[in-house]
């Protein structure tokens, strides 16, 4: 058994590397002196990060008694984090509304199959198209980015969750079923909390790519941190964009950290344990282990 | 239709893709109390699902004479509890039902829902999730919920099994009493003393074939079969 999943492994490795192969079209002199090259740009370029992105903006004036809070990091990321926050929430309940009406077991095929291929058009466009059109139909700012992230979430969410509900347990559908529970009540009552864990699961998950992603839409006018990330791109200040993408990647691991802490509440590690921040932290060392 | 009837099958053949049963036809009226007996795999599970609606009989139909919502009460042999969900909350889903809409609707549940968490014993459970409770503790919060909901027709698929003797008494005394409010209840039992204790009468299903007796039938038909 072992032997046939390396087999499986080794053919599988072995495609891909004949897939890429054929897509440089065997130019692999391209390569040579790319990792000098990135090190280079990063001792020379990004190293060290610029901390300024953390100091008070020139104009507008800082009117707040810390500088912090009038940074470009502070403000951008915030902006991020509240375009990331409006859209998973309101993608979210869009998502539930129509994988409800998508799973199989829970609706039929005819009402079913058409909210699916709803679901599957909106997420065959990536955000960062969805946050170049609204920007066309409604101008820059963040409200095209909360609606480019919301419909993506949507789209995406969506299928996710009528995944999750077709792979439920049968037996608490049927008693509802079985005792006349509507079907509003058994998505209410029986299936969101039975799937709670995932929803949750999914639901921060969902955020944190929403968090990550909506420094992409910045960059096409779409508000957040994305907006000076590409304004420091074009004026090649570097060290700049890499102190942004430090605390970038700082909130998505605080984003992360908060997941496991709000999914210990429902699932059943948390009966033997009671989550704390502690053992939050020690569970999420022993799984990178 | 019958008088005074629940339940009524007829010509009924269950299966799913071959038929596990001759034609069955029968009535089954208010407070009576049906226990289903029979081999495992022989089709007394489906039996009980063709009657809750979930598995269409290959031949003939049954007529159910009870309200659409909230007539039929259904424990299906896993239970169908709410696994992520507080006792009180699968407690609750029974309670939803048979309460006409009023301005005391609310508090009518909440109390049909205290009151048959106190009367199967798991009063200190209620606000614990349900996959914390032992196999036995979730047979009782199944049995409060149809209890909370009042059916005039109960079903249970061994709704009795992994109980001990105390709380198999506790479930049977919470059955007799929605029983003495003219609920009917079928039942798959696997142990036929309790099916002889608590029982009106008996179905049993062997080699494709349904026999309906009283318990004083069963008995004979039971020493009977030993004799040989």
């Amino acid at each position: 058994m072992k032997y046939r999943l390396f087999g499986a492994l080794f053919i599988l490795f072995f495609l891909a590397w004949r897939t890429l192969d054929g897509l440089v079209e065997g130019d692999w002199g391209r390569l040579e002196g790319g990792l000098s090259n990135l090190g280079v740009f990063f001792s020379e370029s990004m190293w060290p990060p610029n901390w300024s992105v953390l100091e008070a903006r020139s104009y507008p004036v800082c009117e707040q008694d810390i500088e912090f809070f009038c940074s470009v990091g502070y403000l951008g990321m915030m902006e991020t984090l509240k375009i990331a926050f409006v859209s998973t929430v309101l993608g979210f309940v869009g998502a539930i509304t129509l994988s409800s009406l998508a799973a199989r077991n829970l609706m039929p095929l005819s009402i079913a199959l058409p909210v699916r291929i709803f679901l599957s058009a909106v997420r065959s466009l990536p955000s960062l198209i969805w946050a170049i059109l609204f920007v066309i139909v409604i101008g820059f700012g963040p409200l095209s980015g909360v609606l480019a992230m919301t419909f993506y979430t949507i789209g995406y969410l969506g299928k996710l969750q009528y995944e999750v509900f077709e792979g439920m347990a049968n037996d608490p559908l049927e008693a509802g079923r079985a005792m006349g529970l509507s079907r509003p009540s058994i998505l209410l009552n029986i299936v969101i909390p039975e799937n709670s864990n995932h929803l949750l699961s999914q639901l921060m998950f969902m955020f944190e790519y929403n968090v990550r992603h909506g420094t992409v839409i910045g960059i096409v006018g779409a508000g957040g941190i994305g907006y000076y990330i590409s304004t420091y791109l074009k004026f090649l200040q570097y060290d700049k964009v890499f102190a942004l993408l430090i605390i970038i990647f700082v909130v998505v691991v605080v984003i992360d950290l908060l997941s496991l802490m709000i999914r210990s509440f429902v699932n059943e590690e948390g009966d033997v344990r009671k989550p704390t921040w502690l053992n939050t932290i020690i569970a999420a060392k022993k799984k990178q282990a | 239709m019958s008088e005074g009837v629940v339940l009524s099958l007829n010509d009924l053949v269950i299966g799913y893709d071959e038929p596990l049963s001759e034609p069955i036809s029968l009535e089954v009226k208010p407070g009576e109390i049906i226990a289903i007996l029979g081999p495992s795999g022989i089709g007394k599970t489906t039996l009980i699902r063709t009657i809750a609606g979930l598995v269409r009989p290959l031949e003939g139909d049954f007529d159910l004479h009870v309200k659409r919502r909230g007539g039929l009460g259904y424990i299906p042999q896993r239970l169908g509890l709410v696994r992520h969900a507080t006792v009180a909350h699968n407690v609750s889903l029974g309670a939803r039902m048979n309460v006409p809409w009023s301005r005391t609707m609310f508090q009518e549940r909440n109390e049909r829902t205290q009151e048959a968490i106190r009367t199967l014993g798991i009063e200190e459970k209620a606000g614990e999730p349900v996959r914390r409770l032992s196999g036995g503790q979730q047979r009782r919060v199944a049995t409060a919920r149809t209890l909370a909901q009042r059916p005039e027709l109960m079903l249970a698929d061994e709704f009795l099994g992994e109980l001990d003797q105390h709380n198999v008494d506790l479930v049977l005394g919470a059955v007799h009493e929605l029983v003495g409010k003219g609920t009917a209840v079928i039942m798959v039992e696997h142990h036929e003393d309790n099916a002889k204790d608590f029982a009106t009468r008996i179905w049993e299903i062997k080699n494709k074939r349904f026999s309906d007796m009283s318990i004083e039938e069963w008995e004979l038909h039971t020493s009977a079969g030993e004799e040989e």
